[in-house]
């Protein structure tokens, strides 16, 4: 897999070193908050995502031995992402094109404001919220993914077990239905 | 007309990013160090049959499991035969594994009001995975948890306290033809019984019904 350094990750001697020769917290530790919030937006509240992250890491504990892959953080989200369809239902990604992507209820419980945000712009970070609980599960994920933990389209279609081609429809649609949203303040450059 | 956002900056600026609790982020960094320490040392050391067998020990667990799952499955398919479906049974022997949790020192075999001690505690030593919420906020703060046997069940109980009052939560697979979901009660005790998911739930304590009932609402909400 060809991947970019993901953001935030602290450093680490990726080039030599495998997952197994730093060991399962070197490895692993360093994206549990990166899991969590992905966890967050797929489940939609704490209790859930503070739960799916748990069991991802009594599958991870179980499953590090057979990590082969270099990325880590894509085999972590994977697992993180498959507790949180299987367990907690937020959708059934059965078949990658098939899928209905009816929008399903979710809104994100945990929504604090900064507090340091202008009345302006707060006002501009609850609509792009907004924007985003309206998303169907598949095209949030995809957004969150890519904008939010700058993960490679490669990545992206690693942990969502999909080809990249439907990565990009998938990120396509999203920007299409948030651009329908979003136009007067978000520039969509030509998908709008 | 004001400049506009790119998607990205707008997103990040819009999404939090979460930090997990601190508490689960202990419980990760304790379960890491323990599988770590289990196997880094042995890398590399090891002969090729010594890594393949040397890590035995997730294959006792299996080996356990399926002992206990043809057990389980041994009680459960006989009992049906041998011992028809006795409701008065069912809830003398809850009543009495109850009382028997409040004698000292048998309440409970992981003490803590952390879900995330004790949900991961009842993982590995039996297939039955309740779920752990901590209802402190609804005034039944999570004591604990422990395995018991009741009735023909191997059951995980969760321990839960009400004011100065108990209550056992009793989980167990369902076998079916079990008594019918209600509330009972027994040499003063008051049951409430319901199934969910492929599970039997029985909650027991002496305080009211009503207060079983609201500790279901809450438990199950």
């Amino acid at each position: 897999m060809g991947l970019v350094s993901p953001v935030g990750q602290t450093a680490e001697p990726s080039s030599s070193a495998g997952p197994h020769e730093r060991g399962f917290e070197r490895a692993i530790l360093p994206h549990l908050s990166g899991a969590f919030t992905l966890a967050m937006y797929l489940t939609g509240n704490r209790a859930d995502a503070e739960d799916a992250v748990q069991e991802a890491i009594l599958r991870a504990v179980r499953y590090f031995p057979t990590l082969r892959e270099e990325d880590a953080r894509a085999w972590f989200f994977t697992i993180v992402r498959r507790v949180c369809f299987t367990a907690y239902r937020t959708n059934r990604p059965d078949g990658a094109d098939t899928i209905s992507i009816e929008a399903i209820p979710f809104q994100l419980v945990d929504q604090r404001d900064q507090p340091d945000a202008t009345a302006e712009r707060s006002q501009v970070q609850q609509r792009v919220r907004e924007a985003i609980d309206q998303l169907p599960t598949l095209l949030r994920e995809a957004i969150v993914l890519r904008e939010l933990q700058s993960c490679s389209y490669a990545e992206i279609a690693a942990i969502t077990e999909v080809p990249v081609g439907t990565v990009m429809s998938r990120l396509s649609r999203a920007r299409v239905r948030l651009a329908d949203l979003l136009q007067d303040i978000v520039d969509f450059g030509d998908v709008a | 007309m004001k400049e506009r956002l790119d998607l990205g900056t707008a997103v990040r600026d819009a999404l939090p990013v979460y930090d997990v609790p601190p508490e689960l982020r202990d419980w990760v960094r304790k379960e890491a160090r323990k599988l770590d320490e289990e196997s880094l040392p042995e890398r590399g050391l090891m002969s090729p049959t010594r890594a393949r067998f040397g890590s035995s020990f997730p294959l006792r667990i299996a080996a356990g499991l399926l002992i206990a799952a043809f057990a389980g499955w041994g009680i459960g398919s006989l009992r049906p035969i041998g011992h028809p479906i006795s409701t008065d049974r069912t809830t003398n022997e809850l009543v009495d594994a109850h009382v028997r949790s409040l004698l000292p020192g048998h309440l409970l075999d992981v003490v803590s009001s952390d879900r995330h001690t004790v949900k991961p505690w009842f993982t590995g030593k039996t297939d039955i995975a309740p779920a752990v919420v901590d209802l402190s906020d609804r005034g039944f703060p999570l004591l604990g948890g422990r395995l018991d046997y009741v009735d023909g069940h191997s059951a995980a109980t969760l321990a839960y306290g009400r004011r100065l009052h108990t209550i056992n939560l009793f989980v167990w697979r369902s076998a079916g033809g079990e008594p019918a979901d209600g509330s009972f009660t027994v040499r003063g005790y008051s049951l409430l019984h319901w199934t969910n998911g492929g599970l039997s739930y029985w909650a027991i304590s002496d305080a009211a019904g009503s207060e079983l009932q609201a500790f279901r609402e809450a438990y199950t909400k």
